[in-house]
């Protein structure tokens, strides 16, 4: 190779460099500020009163069952609100260090959207679902249990869709079909099945 | 006029532009300078027990191959990098285990203790072992125990003498026929064009008889040529009228005939009207097709999509990989035919699993899965409300397994009581698993977790048979309940 094609070499590759790690760095920070904005509390109204009783189906990868088990929370009074309260208490026995069912950190409900009077969609943030351990009797856990709560908590829910950040996904975590409605009285009998 | 970016995005990408333009450059050159470029060339391999395509690399300017690609479908292998060694051991099906290692960078390797020259270093990518494909026949041979022969230019391997000639006789009665005659049934796809029909070995081992290139001392059928490049075997029968082709003798022979003259044009009367009557069934010459039981396998993952991470070196989609290769070779030895979606680590969308498995009309489909949670095997039939329709029309595509739930969960049983046969833990559910909604025939997916607190266990050779014993008796003894379908 001649010099001239060396010297044009060193001075390409110098400015790829430069260029690209200028790039990746405004890159990362407009990522950052999307996470940030997209991880930024949804406004939540207060809630008052005394607690409730809030039942959980509660996932158990051990023996691969779904429990069900009633806590004790306060939950506001508009009625999404409440939802996306219940499924927030779910989440946190998840959260908890030596969970049963452990999920990815600082998964989240970013809101839970009412269409009509029966169906609901839940909008999860992205740790949610890129967090969450891979495999299908994991991921069908974690779905029939945000259903079967929901429902048991506001029974006039019967469908429910599961979104991330907003945005429709195919899979949770590469098996459980995100792209579907999914029907209380069908999970029912995954239920049925677990127990 | 305000911007619809920040300024962060526009900086951003102009940056990127410029960044790829140099890039692009710098490949250029870079190309030009090295010759190491990676290929997607597959290697097509033939043996006794079955035919599969491995992936090809090349490094070193020269094609390599994978030895735990080439050699797991023939028994059982067990290899690992140690270093910048890599020792492999490998039983084949009932016989003695054998080990070769290889050093990373280094042209020599030993097998069964013998020393082995490579043509070019040995190499390792991603704690997989590679060795030049122009060796690779060596290698099998040592290790099996028999004769390999290597097509290197045809990109074709035979282990074992599992070879297939063929005979060409024309007989030159009128209309002329060419007799093509192979030592077993064969099984090719066959493509006319004006002037030629071309048949296309994809799966068996047929290879020349000596000569490839033959010349008919006949005006209608003129010659034939043979060949093999890309991992098949072609052969080209030239003529100056357009050819039929038909088997006989069970699939032995195929006979090349001219095709038969269209009618000519005969007067009709004007027609007159008739009353309306259901038009008669079609009477075109048109052989049946035979029904047959076909099980498509369905590895889950591939490619860039790793699955679930069983351990920190471990991925599901290389544990149910070896899981499908060994279910493919216990089925053939239940006599059941087989086809497998993916046999190397490609990427195959969810959606494509289910458009070529619908297009195979398989008797049935089963997909597989690994996972590090629970114990045991996991059954699964797809969470879909049981819907009462047709099986012969066009279903709903994202429906489509609600009208093969019944035999669904009749194949997903039978799995079931072989797994308890055998004293696997395992467990009977639904699961809202994609593709298995858009399959159009009875469907199952299986899910292997750990047998015990090891998860690397997931992988050992006696789970990983045990369970493929299990699932292939499974669907074995449902064989009578679930349809064969014509293909």
């Amino acid at each position: 190779m001649s010099r001239r094609w060396l010297v044009a070499f060193a001075m390409l590759a110098l400015l790829a460099v430069g260029l690209g790690y200028y790039a990746l760095h405004l890159r990362r920070k407009v990522a950052r500020d999307a996470q940030f904005a997209a991880e930024q509390p949804i406004v939540t109204l207060a809630a008052n009163g005394p607690p409730e009783p809030v039942i959980l189906y509660v996932a158990n990868d051990g023996d691969g069952t779904l429990g069900k088990t009633t806590v004790s929370v306060v939950l506001p009074a508009e009625r999404s609100e409440r939802d996306r309260a219940v499924l927030r208490t779910l989440m946190t026995q998840y959260l908890k260090a030596g969970s049963s069912h452990p999920i990815g950190e600082g998964s989240d409900i970013r809101q839970v959207y009412l269409m009509g009077d029966d169906t609901a969609i839940v909008d999860t943030n992205s740790s949610f679902a890129d967090g969450h351990p891979s495999g299908v009797l994991a991921e069908e856990l974690t779905v029939a249990s945000v259903v079967l709560t929901l429902n048991a908590n506001d029974n006039k829910i019967a469908r429910v869709k599961i979104l991330v950040n907003g945005q429709e996904r195919d899979t949770l975590a590469g098996h459980a079909d995100l792209r579907r409605f999914y029907e209380a009285s069908n999970i029912g009998q995954v239920v049925k099945d677990l127990q | 006029m305000i911007s619809r970016f920040p300024l962060a995005h526009r900086r951003s990408r102009l940056c990127l532009a410029v960044g790829l333009l140099a890039v692009s450059a710098i490949a250029l050159l870079a190309y030009r300078v090295t010759a190491n470029a990676q290929s997607s060339e597959q290697l097509t391999i033939y043996s006794p027990q079955t035919t599969y395509t491995i992936p090809l690399t090349t490094a070193n300017g020269q094609p390599y191959a994978g030895l735990v690609d080439a050699l797991e479908p023939l028994g059982s292998i067990d290899a690992r990098p140690d270093g910048k060694k890599y020792k492999l051991r490998f039983t084949p099906p009932g016989g003695r285990a054998v080990e070769a290692q290889f050093n990373e960078g280094k042209e020599k390797g030993k097998v069964l203790g013998e020393n082995l020259k490579l043509p070019a270093n040995f190499i390792l990518q991603n704690g997989r072992g590679y060795v030049p494909l122009t060796v690779l026949a060596e290698v099998m041979s040592k290790l099996l125990g028999k004769p390999a022969q290597l097509h290197p230019g045809a990109r074709r391997l035979f282990v074992g003498d599992v070879v297939v000639r063929f005979s060409l006789e024309l007989d030159k009665s009128n209309p002329p026929k060419l007799n093509v005659g192979f030592s077993v049934p064969v099984n090719p796809s066959i493509a006319t064009e004006p002037g030629h029909v071309r048949f296309t070995f994809h799966r068996e081992p047929v290879i020349s008889s000596g000569q490839d290139t033959f010349k008919f001392d006949n005006p209608t059928i003129t010659g034939a040529t043979f060949s093999e490049h890309d991992g098949v075997a072609e052969l080209d029968v030239t003529a100056t009228a357009p050819l039929l082709a038909n088997f006989a003798d069970g699939g032995k022979t195929i006979i090349v005939a001219a095709a038969p003259p269209p009618p000519p044009p005969v007067a009709t009367p004007a027609p007159t009207p008739q009353p309306q009557t259901p038009a008669p069934a079609a009477t075109a010459p048109k052989p049946p097709s035979i029904p047959r039981f076909l099980v498509i396998i369905d590895p889950a993952h591939g490619g860039a999509d790793s699955g679930a991470l069983i351990t920190p070196s471990l991925v599901e989609k290389d544990v149910v990989l070896a899981l499908a290769r060994r279910l493919q070779r216990e089925l053939i030895n239940r006599g059941i035919i087989t086809a497998m979606l993916r046999n190397s680590d490609v990427a195959i969308s969810l959606d494509q699993r289910a458009l070529t498995s619908n297009a195979a009309r398989p008797a049935l489909y089963i997909t597989l899965h690994a996972a590090n949670t629970g114990r045991g095997v996991h059954v699964f039939t797809s969470l879909l409300p049981a819907a009462n329709l047709s099986r012969t029309g066009f279903l709903p595509w994202d429906t489509a397994q609600a009208a093969f739930l019944d035999l669904s969960g009749v194949a997903a049983g039978s799995v079931a009581a072989e797994l308890e046969n055998r004293k696997l833990p395992n467990t009977t559910l639904v699961a809202p698993l994609r593709p298995m909604n858009n399959i159009a025939a009875p469907a199952i997916a299986i899910e292997i977790a750990p047998p015990d607190e090891t998860v690397d266990n997931i992988a050992s050779a006696q789970y990983e048979e045990q369970v493929a014993q299990a699932i292939a008796a499974g669907i074995a003894a449902v064989r009578s309940k679930l349809p064969e379908v014509r293909p």
